[in-house]
């Protein structure tokens, strides 16, 4: 306080508070000498000449002045600040279930906008966890027929060594849960997930390893069988043990050699633990089977449009020299983050962060309200300060430290609540919404969000008081009534509340009915209690179809003889999960041949005779196959019933012959008869377009990825997993044969779901709170009013005013907030829709059914809420409120 | 004029001097610069072109707190008063001559 009040009273300037110093200084020096019996003058030069350098002096002392006084006024601040908190941390004690209720709202909408700052930062924000990831783009093969293809292994390698844009090229096999067999430590077969890549790959991507080595040009050769090892693989299976570079591991079957580790994060589409070398001096042919994933690093400073440029010139040279192979085809450039990234993720990130901003948005709403309803209370108390002195400045000043101590609090534990909260979010993350390379991480960024969160909150929900209060102090008037102003601004930010409750309620409902749309979708087969895993044999141990056959075969047959299985069969796709085959192009044999580039495709599914039964698939014309159906009798196939709407409507589809490709440039294709018609199945929960499916027996052409599915007899098909897993142990004896993916139909389909489910429960959990939040906004404007008008009401009471006209007056209000907040809520509501429409299915942006359940939820919160101060209105005792003032 | 090498002031002992002076009550500069040379016989001279610096050195410090007074001709004056803080570093001060003056004379007085 000393300092303060010293600063108050010296108000000189420093240049007249030396000059004057100096004077005073030089007048009692000469005077002392002029006593002594020197000449006024001279003693006068005698004692300005003792001091020196005068000019420089008072420069020093002023110069020293000024740094005291800037020092002086920063230490005042920041007293006053000291001062401020302590005052509204007092304040805040004092109202301690006002400071809870405000804080913990605070807290809720700071904490769950930094778990979705994070997923959107990881998501949007972030560059990917490579050097210089901006270069990086994903090279993609463009045909007619598909924008985005892959690249063949000479083609790959043309690419690179004639494009001049590039540092350099690097292909790589995604292989979504393909894998290498080694074994476990349970004895059978263990599947560790593998990409197949090219020696460039780690140098493109700028991945440093943390023991050994990457990939060099030297290993680029046939059988080099070197390996690199994930970060997390060598933990697990060699504890760690640097000795494990050079030691040698055996995958399917043969020695590999570890040549490096790489960081545990290191993760490019699709899981991998382990990275194998493809050789590129692959035979010339090897221009035909594109199964290459492209990526490159562009030099530094060129622009992807420059990149494209030249690989476009690039692709035109190829197709010139080879017609047969690269007729037609071009490039396409993207960047890697994008591809990495997709769409999807990046519109649910950003619907989060739409719908968690607004809660935020709300949150402030209440705490505002709050503060509001406080500051009225507290008018006096400021009346008084502004009475006893405090400028408006000063009280302003006051409020807004308390509002952004406050903020502070709500702030530290909504960073806590976000920290629980991504923690916690990967057990309720759908699997596969967030690519490998994007991790999710409570970080200094995360926590630098959060401040500026409460900062900026603080600033919003204490401008409104603040402002207020400048009227209140300005007014003077020790009264506590007319806060008009304050009733209307609290209306509006009820008003406000309810709108925003609204708008989140109808994208809930929305999400939820198509949540309901996508669970009840006809699928076309039961998928209840059936196992499925994938069973990979080794193409080197199963070199024929027939021996391959007589694995299935024997797989099968020790299975079925297991206690409590029902059903087995093999496919090649899942419904709702995995085509192992993927898109085939056919033709009706017979029909005008269509171009190349518009043939259709359909999905082509390799099954066992049982599969239809043991799916509860129907046949619905022809014959299911059966075991005469071999490789020496004729190629047979069954489509489904969409295929037939498509393609054969109108004539009898069995007996019509199909040529089937498995690409475009195939030069034999397969010819099979029809001679059945199987249900449709989805093979997307949400997909729009019916699946058009191929069946082919698996006696007559045969995959080595397939399905095992085993229905049992009753109960849990989980339960079976074990001995299932230990009868193909029994089959094959050296355990070489890769089993992986052990999970159940339903669960297949629920994950398809997965993104649906998890979209619609946030939205609604977000809605849910927003509808709490609106409906103690309501609640805190009515008690607050029938508090406030407490007198007023009873007079009218005392003068005859029936508890009905009570509850009209007060309800009337709340009724028309109510009101008007929904109806400026259904209005926006029906402008954000559509752009949700990307999302919906089943169901479109301006459901009527979704609008008026909305409307009537809305006003069944309003009810609830005012139901509580309209009670106590009505209440009011006459004598006891005129008693009061 | 005594012999220069005799009171030329060592290096950071005018602010203790100035403080040591302030004891007695607030003070404006040219009475501390009186004081100073009053008590030390003349035998310390102080350079009075060093000693506002100092006290604008000491205020920033805290070790002293500038206040208007008024002066022997009737007019505001700055007077200085020595601070908490600004006894605290006398106590320091005074400590540490004492030890340099008893070790140095340990060594000139040695027979």
């Amino acid at each position: 306080m000393k300092l303060s009040l010293r600063s108050w009273i010296w108000r000189v300037p420093v240049h007249e508070e030396v000059d004057e110093e100096i004077a005073f200084h030089v007048e009692m020096r000469t005077r002392e000498l002029v006593a002594g019996g020197m000449e006024p003058r001279a003693a006068r030069e005698l004692a300005i000449a003792r001091l020196g350098d005068l000019a420089r002096l008072k420069r020093t002392c002023v110069d020293l002045g000024r740094k005291r006084d800037r020092e002086m006024r920063l230490l005042q601040w920041l007293e006053e600040l000291r001062d401020d908190v302590r005052f509204a941390v007092r304040q805040l004690r004092a109202a301690p279930l006002f400071s809870l209720i405000a804080a913990l709202t605070l807290a809720l909408g700071i904490g769950a906008n930094s778990a979705m700052f994070a997923l959107v930062d990881a998501t949007l924000l972030r560059p990917l966890p490579f050097p210089q990831a901006d270069r990086l783009v994903i090279v993609w093969e463009r045909s007619e027929s598909t924008l985005r293809g892959r690249s063949s292994p000479l083609n790959l390698l043309d690419w690179d060594r004639q494009s001049r844009t590039f540092d350099g090229m690097a292909g790589f096999i995604p292989g979504m849960g393909g894998g290498m067999v080694t074994t476990g430590a349970d004895g059978l077969a263990e599947t560790i997930p593998r990409q197949w890549v090219t020696a460039k790959f780690f140098d493109v991507l700028g991945v440093k390893p943390i023991l050994g080595r990457t990939f060099v040009p030297a290993d680029d050769r046939p059988r080099a069988n070197a390996i690199v090892i994930s970060e997390g693989l060598w933990r697990r299976r060699f504890a760690g043990n640097p000795n494990v570079i050079g030691q040698s591991i055996r995958l399917d079957g043969n020695p590999y050699t570890i040549i490096g580790v790489v960081p545990r994060d290191f993760q490019l589409l699709g899981p991998s633990s382990m990275w194998g070398l493809i050789p590129s001096s692959l035979r010339p042919a090897a221009r035909g089977p594109r199964f290459f994933q492209v990526v490159g690093r562009l030099k530094a400073g060129v622009s992807i449009e420059a990149a494209g440029a030249d690989m476009t010139a690039v692709a035109e040279g190829l197709a010139r020299e080879y017609p047969s192979f690269n007729q037609g085809r071009g490039v396409l450039l993207e960047p890697l983050r994008t591809v990495l990234i997709g769409g999807e993720l990046r519109r649910t990130s950003m619907l989060f962060l739409g719908v968690v901003g607004l809660v935020l948005l709300m949150c402030c709403a209440n705490v505002a309200n709050l503060v509001l309803a406080r500051a009225t209370a507290r008018a006096r108390e400021l009346s008084v300060r502004s009475a006893l002195g405090a400028g408006r400045r000063r009280i302003v000043r006051q409020l807004l430290t308390e509002s952004l101590v406050l903020a502070a609090i709500g702030g530290t534990l909504g960073a806590m609540l976000g920290a629980a909260i991504l923690k916690a979010a990967p057990l309720v993350l759908p699997q596969g919404l967030l690519p490998g390379a994007v991790t999710l991480s409570f970080d200094m960024r995360v926590v630098a969000f959060c401040a500026a969160a409460a900062l900026g909150v603080g600033l919003l929900f204490g401008l409104a008081p603040a402002w207020q209060a400048g009227d209140v102090s300005s007014a003077g008037a020790l009264n506590s009534r007319g806060a008009t102003g304050t009733r209307a601004l609290r209306s509006l930010l009820v008003a406000g509340e309810v709108a925003m409750a609204v708008v989140l309620l109808v994208g809930a409902g929305l999400l939820l009915r198509t949540l309901i749309a996508v669970d009840h979708v006809d699928r076309g087969y039961r998928a209840e209690t059936a196992l499925t895993m994938v069973v990979d044999p080794l193409g080197s141990q199963f070199p024929t179809a027939q021996s391959l056959q007589q694995f299935f075969d024997d797989v099968e047959r020790e299975i079925r003889a297991l206690p409590g299985v029902r059903d087995v069969a093999w496919t090649t796709t899942l419904p709702m999960g995995l085509s192992q085959a993927g898109q085939y192009f056919f033709e009706i044999v017979g029909d005008p041949p269509r171009d190349e580039s518009r043939r259709p495709s359909a999905d082509f599914q390799l099954v066992s005779a049982p599969y239809f039964r043991t799916l509860e698939l129907p046949i619905v014309a022809g014959r299911g196959f059966t075991s005469l159906d071999t490789r020496q009798t004729t190629p047979v196939c069954i489509v489904n019933e969409a295929f037939v709407r498509r393609f054969l409507q109108g004539r009898s589809p069995i007996g019509v012959r199909l040529s089937i490709r498995s690409s475009l440039t195939q030069a034999s294709p397969l010819v099979k008869e029809i001679v059945g018609v199987a249900r449709s199945v989805k093979g997307r929960p949400d997909e729009t377009d019916d699946l058009l499916q191929i069946y082919a027996p698996i006696t007559q052409l045969i995959m080595d990825d397939t399905f095992l599915v085993v229905r049992p007899v009753s109960g849990r098909a989980e339960a079976l997993a074990p001995s299932v897993r230990a009868a193909i142990g029994r089959i094959d004896k050296e355990q070489l044969v890769s089993v992986r993916s052990v999970t159940t139909l339903e669960d297949v389909a629920w994950e398809a779901t997965a993104r649906h489910r998890f979209r619609a429960v946030m939205v609604m959990t977000f809605a849910a709170l927003a509808l709490l939040l609106a409906a103690v906004g309501v609640f805190g404007m009515l008690a607050y009013s029938v508090q406030q008008r407490g007198r007023e009401l009873g007079v009218r009471m005392a003068l005859g005013a029936s508890a009905g006209d009570v509850l009209r007056l007060v309800v009337g209000s709340a009724v028309r907030v109510m009101a008007a907040g929904t109806a400026i809520g259904l209005a926006l509501a029906a402008v954000l829709g559509r752009l949700l429409t990307t999302m919906l299915f089943g169901v479109q942006p301006l459901d009527p059914a979704t609008f008026v359940g909305v409307t009537l939820i809305a006003s069944i919160a309003a009810v609830l809420a005012a139901a509580g101060p309209a009670w106590r209105a009505t209440r009011t005792d006459p004598a006891v409120a005129l008693r009061a003032e | 004029m005594s012999p220069k090498t005799t009171n030329a002031l060592l290096h950071g002992t005018l602010d203790a001097l100035i403080l040591k002076t302030l004891t007695g009550g607030p003070l404006h500069g040219y009475a501390i610069a009186r004081s100073i040379e009053d008590t030390t016989g003349e035998a310390v001279l102080i350079e009075e072109g060093s000693l506002y610096p100092a006290l604008y050195r000491m205020e920033r410090r805290g070790w002293v707190d500038p206040e208007w007074g008024t002066s022997e001709l009737g007019r505001r004056a700055k007077l200085y008063r020595l601070t908490h803080a600004g006894r605290m570093q006398l106590n320091a001060e005074t400590e540490a001559w004492r030890k340099f003056s008893a070790g140095v004379s340990r060594i000139l007085f040695a027979r």
